[in-house]
């Protein structure tokens, strides 16, 4: 089994499947496309809504990521996200033994 | 020479480490189980960021809160794990998760290369998902569905924001193998994310 060929995947004409369109928004997201494949990119965003769609979840969950902390500053975490009694008396002993 | 405007050089001083647990405990427990979504290895990173800060108490400069100087450590603990986690695996393993990436990646679309299932208009608001904590709480179970060696590297990626050389570096991997793990783990978390969140909320 080969691995993906990206020269491969985005090579095969102007005109690209959703695919391989979805592989180049993924791409462009990581580096600064080829001419190339920016001109496919553009085009196939141009014709095709849902990959425009599929283009405007990533940035949002990139832009959703990389605020994070403020959910961490700023919202009170649920229950599940708190450290358990149990976990906190652990680390508190270890923390006693060796302080 | 020192600038008279410069400021002093504060005298450092940690608070007394009994009441790191309140302080802190909850806050980088958090922290960690956005990054591993695994509870007893948070609760271990939580510990031995504690011990770490105790070791190395005289490196606290005092130029950050005590709390960001914590969040520094754990970092690095987090990162160590992801590490060890990648070196870990095997030539096999690599391949057989490479091979697991693109069929997973194949499996979002026909034979034509359309979608299975066309992406919606999620009709963002991304100040209002950040601050909702079931939204974190259905994306941390989405990312809890991603391979681990695939949710680590995303999570560097993504919450760490570290840039791809960075990652390839510290992972052992090359950039093609990271862009095609980003790349899966977008298509499923964004799956995922449509099905137990954006499709409910409408």
């Amino acid at each position: 089994m080969t691995p993906i060929n990206l020269e491969k995947e985005t090579r095969t004409g102007w005109l690209v499947s959703c695919k391989q369109a979805a592989l180049l928004v993924s791409l462009s997201f990581e580096r600064r496309l080829s001419l190339r494949e920016f001109i496919v990119m553009r085009l196939h965003l141009c014709l095709c809504k849902t990959c425009s769609f599929y283009r405007a979840q990533i940035s949002v969950l990139r832009k959703v990521f990389i605020r994070h902390e403020e959910l961490l500053d700023n919202v009170p975490p649920l229950e599940q996200d708190r450290l358990s009694l149990q976990a906190k008396e652990r680390i508190r002993g270890a923390l006693g033994r060796k302080g | 020479m020192q600038s008279p405007l410069a400021p002093k050089p504060l005298k450092a001083s940690l608070s007394d480490p009994a009441t790191w647990v309140d302080q802190h405990g909850d806050y980088l427990f958090r922290y960690a189980m956005m990054r591993l979504r695994n509870k007893d290895l948070a609760e271990n990173m939580v510990q031995e960021t504690f011990l770490a800060a105790i070791t190395g108490k005289n490196s606290f400069s005092g130029r950050s809160t005590e709390r960001t100087w914590m969040v520094g450590i754990l970092k690095h603990k987090i990162i160590d794990h992801y590490r060890r986690d990648f070196r870990e695996k095997t030539v096999t393993d690599l391949q057989g998760q490479q091979n697991d990436e693109e069929q997973t990646i194949d499996s979002f679309y026909d034979a034509a290369g359309d979608p299975r299932k066309f992406p919606k208009d999620w009709m963002p608001e991304p100040e209002a998902l950040l601050h909702n904590k079931e939204f974190w709480e259905t994306l941390q179970h989405c990312m809890g569905k991603l391979p681990q060696n695939t949710a680590h590297a995303f999570a560097m990626r993504e919450l760490d924001d570290k840039d791809t050389g960075e990652i390839c570096k510290e992972l052992g991997i090359t950039p093609t193998n990271l862009w095609v793990m980003l790349h899966r783990a977008r298509l499923q978390l964004r799956e995922c994310l449509e099905r137990n969140w954006f499709d409910l909320k409408k």
